[in-house]
């Protein structure tokens, strides 16, 4: 838009060096009677006026995240919409990566001064290259995996001999990433969306063997104690725990002291390598002790590994003790626990099926009101477990808000982890007020804040709601909530329309209140939508006829005759494809409706309809349309083969 | 073979499964079009008549998020930094343009708009807020210096340079490098020779009306060192203007750009006709301005009048009559 270049000019004085000051002081005839004392400049990095500036902007709640276009055409509505936008604008970037990649002759022109590396295209070899050990260092500290595997084959192939840093270089992005490409910082929307919790799943060995680590490993003459840390974590990390406990006692052997992080990672471990809990336990305090004998200085990393290990150890009312002892004798050492070590904690002490425990009570007032990094890859658990514990096990709502408020303090938002733990914290911390607010403070202060731009309540949410509108009464809310079902594309889940529609039919508005108009609207759109869905679609929802049933009368609550008929004539001609009939009072009023509006031939085709339903009523109803309504003989007669002598 | 022959059937049977549903939705699909039209023959595949096209999907959009702004909302987190224009974020019932007959069209699909720059993003709260931001980086004024005047006198030398910020993939710009520095002459300490040693050495640089005197470098590639330089030629020009060169000595009358009473022959004259040193003589420095006034800037009614009154006063005359 803006073609011309825009110049920011700012005026600055130079900074005076106080040797030139002093001397061209001498040059000026006034001398300084008073001293004058400049204060010092305050520091600043690079960025920090505009973290300053940043730090004044709250959240908008009616706006999308900034990374959507702020547009009502663009912003996502939907969870589906929200990954579906932010992964297509990912897709372009990924499209912008291969193209460079795929033509990188065209991209070595260098206009930036200085040059941005990003920019360049990535490097890439070949058996012509001229290849030297530099190359490696470079593509290793990139952290390109493959590149690194292809420039060490090379390598090798011309009897290049590699120094030992290197090869040591080498083999800790190996053991690191498995020999695998791991996806680039980059990609921070598909870091974002992917789903890494499914723990459970990546508990099984996964390291590749006889992979280019340990070829690099046994390649080696006289392998270091950083040798042997490298391939122990690789190994530990995927899961290779049989081989790196071997390792580990082929490097005591030889009298090698391991970094922290190895012991550390072998602690994570210790449930793997032992069967028992005192067997576990006891093989965690001889790791610690051989730690101590090598006077190996533990690390947060440390605590955590031995906390994660006491938290899946099981062992009963030992291991709540256990986890305590391991706390206070790291604080002892002078290590604090991080958001991490709190979150072993809490999954130690809160089990899904014992007692339930406060601890979280007590942990609150240590972690409160302050700003927390991350320190540890585990610290992204801590919010999205003490709010399910608030929720599920303590039914706290003060407690709630506080782990909230703590969320919302500072940079914290950052340790939310990814948008899979970010909804299941929101799912929490909505159920936990929901159900422990009146209905009309968490509609206006909870619902309308979050929703949709911070949260897409889940069908399960969204089903809850309406049961609170149900138990509520607080009908009111129902046309906001059919219209965000529709934004979140919920209209497909049988059990919500069921639910809507059972609220709007048991809780009938008073005869001059808007609702009703407002109530039909809901029922109609409700109907047109999933009729307008296509036939094409697999799983299309169709209306029961009790729903039918429903829509029905809350269009002649409104008197919306014609509608109704359009209902009606669909339950009529699709008698077969509809599950079920509707319920007797629906089919009267529309037999009411029939004779207030003069229709006795549709009156006629209702009683028909009831008739072969099989309702008794219809001898009822037949009186009925022949007292109320004057008949031709040809609707007579209908009427007296449906409904039997009618005198 | 028979794991096979049970992968094969497995196979199949997922297949019937899967093909199942479409293929009734196929049946379905014939059986409207039977009822619907008459098939013809196409053997010469000519063009058939166009099929009656699909109702597009109507888009939905969310209603503008103005509807759901409240009233005392936090404006300066709705629009935190410079955009155009938008509509649905923007709660005011802005109009912009001009048609001919009728009101100025609304905001929603204006260009006129979009195309004028607004200042949304700074509003008086948001400058307030960033300013309170932004001290914490700030230092106290020293206290000493409580007016410009101290200022001048404590720091009678100014420097400017310019840093510049730009979208372009380079962060240099060669403007950057020029410095210029100013100070006010009489803030040197220079007597009359030097002074005007030091005006013929600075030359245009020197601006009579404001007393100032300006150097601009920007000979070398850096700031840093286009500001020595000029620091460098203040010093030097300052030295050299207390400097006395031999050859300076030689200037005689003639080489005098203005008249100086002082030491010319009228002084002399004076001395001769009073025959006392010119400090003892009474009114001789009126008589002496009147002099280099008519000499300096020429002849005009105002200064022969002047000349000749200095005159009267000094030799004691009566005053002219007036005419």
């Amino acid at each position: 838009m803006l073609n011309s270049q825009l110049f920011l000019k700012r005026y600055n004085s130079l900074h005076i060096t106080p040797k030139i000051n002093s001397f061209i002081q001498r040059l000026f005839s006034a001398e300084a009677e008073e001293k004058i004392e400049i204060p010092k400049r305050i520091h600043r990095g690079p960025t920090d006026i505009l973290r300053a500036l940043e730090a004044t902007i709250s959240r908008d709640p009616t706006a999308a995240h900034y990374k959507y276009h702020d547009d009502p055409y663009l912003i996502p509505m939907s969870n589906m919409g929200k990954r579906t936008f932010a992964m297509a604008q990912e897709s372009g970037r990924k499209a912008a990566h291969w193209i460079r990649k795929e033509h990188a002759d065209l991209f070595n022109h260098r206009e930036a001064d200085p040059v941005i590396k990003a920019f360049l295209p990535v490097v890439s070899f070949n058996e012509q290259s001229d290849i030297t050990e530099d190359n490696l260092k470079q593509v290793i500290d990139d952290v390109l995996v493959s590149e690194a595997q292809l420039a060490y084959k090379l390598l090798k192939d011309k009897g290049v001999d590699i120094s030992e840093e290197t090869r040591q270089a080498l083999l800790e992005l190996l053991c690191y990433t498995n020999d695998t490409d791991i996806l680039s910082e980059e990609f921070i929307e598909e870091r974002w969306f992917r789903q890494t919790t499914k723990s459970k799943e990546k508990q099984r060995k996964i390291w590749k063997d006889n992979s280019l680590a340990e070829e690099i490993f046994i390649s080696i003459e006289n392998p270091t104690a950083e040798t042997y840390s490298a391939m122990i974590q690789g190994m530990c990390k995927y899961f290779q725990v049989d081989k790196a406990w071997h390792l580990y006692e082929e490097s005591q052997e030889k009298g090698l002291i391991l970094t922290s992080d190895a012991y550390s990672s072998l602690l994570r471990v210790v449930n793997f390598l032992k069967e028992s809990f005192e067997m576990k336990w006891a093989l965690t305090e001889e790791l610690l002790q051989k730690m101590n004998e090598a006077k190996v200085k533990p690390n947060l990393t440390t605590l955590n590994s031995a906390l994660h290990s006491v938290s899946t150890m099981g062992g009963g009312k030992n291991q709540k003790d256990l986890a305590l002892k391991v706390l206070k004798e790291f604080k002892g050492l002078g290590i604090e626990p991080s958001l991490g070590s709190w979150y072993y904690i809490l999954i130690t002490f809160c089990k899904e099926r014992g007692p339930i425990s406060t601890v979280l009570h007590d942990i609150m007032p240590e972690i409160e009101n302050k700003e927390h990094h991350c320190l540890d890859l585990s610290d992204t658990y801590f919010f999205v477990t003490a709010m399910d514990i608030c929720r599920s096990q303590l039914n706290d709502v003060e407690l709630g808000r506080r782990v909230h408020k703590l969320l919302h303090f500072g940079n914290n938002y950052n340790l939310i982890g990814d948008s899979y733990k970010e909804s299941i914290y929101y799912r929490h911390y909505f159920g936990l007020m929901m159900n422990n607010m009146p209905f009309e403070e968490f509609m206006q202060n909870i619902y309308n804040m979050l929703v949709p731009n911070i949260y897409v309540p889940e069908p399960g949410v969204m089903a809850e709601v309406l049961k609170q509108v149900d138990l509520n009464g607080s009908v009111e809310y129902v046309a906001q909530l059919w219209s965000d079902m529709i934004i979140f594309d919920h209209i497909n889940r049988e059990n919500l329309i069921e639910s809507i529609l059972n609220i709007l039919d048991s809780n009938k508005p008073e005869a001059e209140s808007n609702l009703i108009e407002v109530f039909s609207c809901i029922a109609w759109d409700l109907f047109k939508r999933l009729e307008d869905e296509g036939d094409n679609r697999f799983n299309k929802l169709r209306l029961t006829g009790d729903q039918l049933g429903k829509v029905m009368i809350l269009l002649l609550w409104n008197k919306d005759f014609q509608k109704a008929c359009l209902i009606f004539d669909k339950l009529d001609q699709e008698q077969h494809t509809i599950v079920g009939v509707p319920k007797i009072e629906a089919l009267s009023m529309f037999i009411d409706s029939c004779i207030e509006n003069k229709m006795p031939s549709r009156a006629i085709a209702c009683l028909q309809y009831c008739s072969d339903s099989g309702f008794p009523e219809v001898e009822e109803l037949g009186v009925k349309i022949h007292k109320s309504l004057t008949l031709d003989e040809n609707n007579l007669a209908k009427l007296t083969k449906i409904a039997g002598n009618l005198s | 073979m028979l794991s096979y022959s049970r992968s094969f059937e497995k196979f199949l049977f997922s297949n019937v499964e899967k093909s199942l549903p479409f293929s009734i939705a196929y049946s379905t699909e014939v059986k409207k079009e039977v009822k619907e039209e008459f098939r013809v023959l196409n053997l010469k595949n000519v063009k058939r008549q166009t099929q009656p096209k699909r109702a597009q999907k109507q888009l939905e959009a969310l209603p503008p998020r103005t509807n759901k702004m409240p009233v005392d909302q936090d404006w300066g987190s709705v629009w935190p930094g410079p955009r155009s224009f938008h509509p649905a974020s923007v709660p005011l019932p802005v109009r912009q343009g001009y048609v001919e007959k009728g009101v100025a069209p609304d905001k929603y699909a204006n260009a006129e708009l979009i195309k004028i720059p607004n200042f949304l993003h700074l509003t008086p709260p948001v400058i307030k807020r960033q300013c309170e931001a932004l001290k914490k980086f700030c230092t106290p004024w020293p206290k000493a210096l409580e007016n410009d005047k101290e200022c001048e006198k404590h720091f009678p030398i100014e420097v400017t340079s310019s840093d510049y910020c730009h979208s372009a993939p380079t962060i240099r710009n060669p403007l950057a490098r020029i410095v210029t520095i100013k100070f006010k002459l009489s803030s040197l300490n220079l007597n009359e020779r030097a002074k005007d040693k030091f005006l013929r050495l600075v030359g245009e640089r020197y601006n009579k009306e404001t007393d100032t005197v300006a150097i601009v470098t920007d000979r070398c590639p850096l700031k840093k060192q286009n500001y020595d330089y000029a620091m460098y030629l203040l010093t030097a020009c300052y030295h050299e203007s207390w400097n006395v060169e031999p050859w300076e000595e030689l200037k005689s009358e003639a080489d005098m750009e203005y008249y100086d009473w002082s030491k010319n022959a009228s002084k002399k004259s004076v001395e001769a006709l009073f025959g006392k040193q010119t400090e003892d003589i009474p009114n001789v420095k009126e008589y002496s301005e009147a002099v280099s006034t008519l000499m300096n800037e020429g002849e005009s009614e105002y200064s022969v009048t002047k000349y000749g009154d200095s005159v009267r006063k000094l030799l004691g005359l009566p005053d002219a009559p007036k005419t």
